[in-house]
């Protein structure tokens, strides 16, 4: 029997904010092509997890080890982490007043295909690229020509960070509630770019409250984070049972769905 | 003794009777400009001779912009050591008034060697249209203390793209400067003028530049500005809004780095339907100290006047003192009006999402820079395009790099 080995393992993650704990133990494993699906209320620490992952430094790990492709995530700079493919798509992306959104991905596309020793892209490459991914996605393409995610809508925002996803084809990619704000057809697309980064390799752990994305995205795995740690593990049934009776779950309901 | 040389020492009796600008002035008390010898060129700093060659071009240059056309434009370099040339080059120009920044152009009286005047008219196209003039203007100086004057007329109709450049290259005289220049627009009714400043001086430069912008009606001025620190540089406008549905937008992007950098906006509506803005950014580095101060006065009358004032000052590394005074006067009823200033640092959270992105933290604080003064400098340009045409976002980029660059060696001095 062949085991691949985890892309991203960590170990009694501990991780405080303003002096706050707000993941106490998180240990998870997560191979090349895996999808994971990270349950939990509001406050458990589900962002919590992608921005420490991504190096935010105003999330403190005070314990625990993470490794990423063998190396350890934890000594890496931000970019560091994102050039050694491990990719957030952020909840509420920032607006960046001025840069063009095709200067911006472009630019961090060929930050990222230098780190893997490729060559960089032209902007008329790039742009052929770009324009065919955001019509794929549904962006339209005049977002390209306009500053990051200025005067975009919570949908657009959430395409864009489809787009470079999709351009940046990462290792590992953290979504954070990348359903919301969008349209059905954008769930789709969303969905659709996932399935086919799957089948290439790229591992997803994907933070979501809605059950029919998290149906759709066929995870291998769901996890329930309460209090900043893992407190239930599952497949689809454990995320129809919490879309059914919500995350106020008695200790006796948890158990029979780990028994399960 | 010649008329223009008795001109010139009453000047210099006038400045001594008034005095320089008093520390207690509400406009300079933040940054107090060097003493009157220094503008006359009195100090032991200027004894010295300039190291430029003799046979290098002194004064200003005009230059058309590519192959745009340049219109019909009368150019008459003026030498103030002749009355008769001295008497046309201050022809019409108002006698220093009583104003906080008088001593400076009492100053500049007293000095000025030379100046330029300009009269742009348009050419008819076959169409009919009359197509915008596009022009540059480079200030170069063999004198280490200079007072260089710039008078534009513009013409009634006529649209112009003037690039002003003041900025050092090998070439000129690479000791310190001293510059007080006075700059004179008259827009004619329904003229409009896209102005784009460069002032990048050397380090030990001394630069004080005065714009005084005269709109009539249905004038339209449009003020780009991309100014760095030096010894001490003052960067001061004076808008008046005299004819109805004048505007006046400035955009200015001023750059820091332990050294020191002001600049002064003045507005006066005068007339009804009037619009002024102004929108400065400044990044400061180190120990840079930079003030901008703004103050726009509406008149009676002015039914339905614009005026904004937007000052935004970053900190980018350092600690800087950062002064931004945004001031309105309104003497109407009928107008609308807003001011505000901020300051802080760079957005962090703009810098982690493009570090999360695979940014160095270098690239990442040139990119968001660059997009702030852009986003800034889009303000002062009459359409997008002009950004373009006009390499401003290729300029802007330099200075960007150079401020981080300055803010690399002080960091690691």
């Amino acid at each position: 029997m062949v085991t691949t080995k985890a892309l991203l393992e960590l170990r009694d993650l501990r991780v405080d904010v303003a002096e706050h704990h707000v993941l106490r133990s998180v240990s998870l494993q997560v191979r090349p092509g895996e999808l994971l699906v990270l349950m939990g209320a509001n406050g458990s620490g589900k962002s919590t997890l992608g921005l420490t992952l991504a190096g935010h430094p105003r999330y403190h790990v005070v314990g625990g080890q993470a490794q990423f492709a063998g190396h350890d995530l934890l000594a890496m700079d931000v970019q560091q982490r994102a050039r050694a493919g491990l990719f957030l798509s952020f909840q509420s992306p920032p607006d960046i007043p001025g840069v063009k959104n095709n200067l911006f991905i472009r630019t961090a596309l060929n930050s990222v295909r230098e780190a893997r020793g490729e060559t960089p892209l032209d902007a008329f490459d790039f742009l052929g690229d770009a324009r065919a991914t955001a019509t794929r996605l549904g962006l339209p393409e005049a977002m390209l020509g306009r500053p990051v995610n200025d005067g975009f809508s919570g949908g657009e925002r959430k395409r864009n960070e489809l787009l470079q996803l999709a351009l940046l084809k990462p290792r590992l990619a953290l979504l954070d509630e990348i359903d919301s704000g969008m349209d059905i057809d954008g769930v789709r697309a969303a969905v659709d770019l996932v399935r086919d980064l799957r089948a290439q390799g790229t591992a997803f752990i994907v933070i979501s409250h809605y059950l029919q994305l998290i149906e759709s995205l066929a995870p291998d795995a769901v996890l329930r984070l309460d209090q900043g740690c893992i407190a239930e593990t599952g497949g689809l049934a454990l995320a129809r049972d919490i879309a059914r009776t919500g995350f106020m779950r008695t200790d006796q309901a948890a158990s029979e769905v780990v028994t399960a | 003794m010649n008329a223009a040389r008795a001109d010139a020492l009453s000047a210099r009796h006038r400045l001594e009777q008034d005095g320089w600008i008093a520390r207690t002035s509400e406009a300079f008390r933040h940054l107090s400009p060097p003493p009157a010898a220094v503008w006359l060129g009195d100090s032991q700093d200027a004894a010295a001779s300039c190291d430029a060659s003799p046979l290098e071009y002194a004064g200003w240059s005009v230059q058309p912009i590519g192959a745009r056309p340049t219109g019909r434009v009368d150019a008459r370099w003026l030498d103030a050591a002749d009355a008769a040339q001295r008497t046309a080059m201050l022809a019409g120009l108002p006698l220093p008034g009583s104003d906080e920044a008088a001593p400076f152009a009492w100053a500049h009286r007293a000095l000025c060697r030379r100046g330029l005047r300009l009269r742009i008219q348009g050419t008819e196209a076959a169409d009919g249209a009359t197509p915008t003039v596009w022009l540059q203007l480079r200030l170069r100086s063999r004198c280490e203390v200079d007072a260089p004057l710039l008078v534009i007329d513009l013409q009634p109709g006529v649209h112009c793209v003037l690039a002003e450049v003041h900025e050092r290259d090998s070439s000129s005289c690479q000791r310190p400067l001293v510059h007080n220049v006075q700059v004179h627009l008259r827009l004619g009714r329904g003229a409009s003028l896209q102005h784009l400043r460069i002032a990048t001086p050397a380090t030990g430069d001394k630069l004080a530049h005065h714009v005084h912008v005269k709109l009539d009606a249905a004038a339209r001025y449009h003020q780009t500005l991309l100014a760095s620190g030096s010894a001490d540089h003052l960067q001061r406008n004076l808008f008046e809004l005299h004819g109805a549905r004048a505007a006046a937008h400035g955009a200015a992007v001023l750059f820091a780095a332990d050294n020191a950098l002001e600049q002064q906006v003045h507005t006066r509506h005068g007339a009804a339907h009037t619009h002024s803005s102004v929108d400065t950014l400044v990044l400061a580095e180190g120990a840079a100290r930079s003030v901008v101060n703004t103050l726009t006065h509406i008149a009676p009358g002015c039914d339905d006047a614009i005026a904004r004032q937007r000052l935004n000052g970053v900190a980018t590394g350092g600690q800087p003192k950062i002064v931004l005074r945004p001031h309105l006067e309104i003497h109407h009823d009928q107008v609308q009006a807003a001011h505000g200033a901020t300051w802080g640092a760079l957005d962090e959270e703009a810098l982690f999402y493009a570090g999360q992105r695979g940014l160095d933290a270098l690239l990442a604080r040139t990119l968001v820079i660059e997009g702030m003064a852009r986003a800034v400098l889009l303000h002062g340009v009459e359409n997008a395009e002009l950004m373009d045409s006009l390499g401003i976002d290729a300029m802007l980029a330099l200075q960007v790099r150079q401020h981080l660059g300055s803010a690399a060696a002080v960091s690691h001095g």
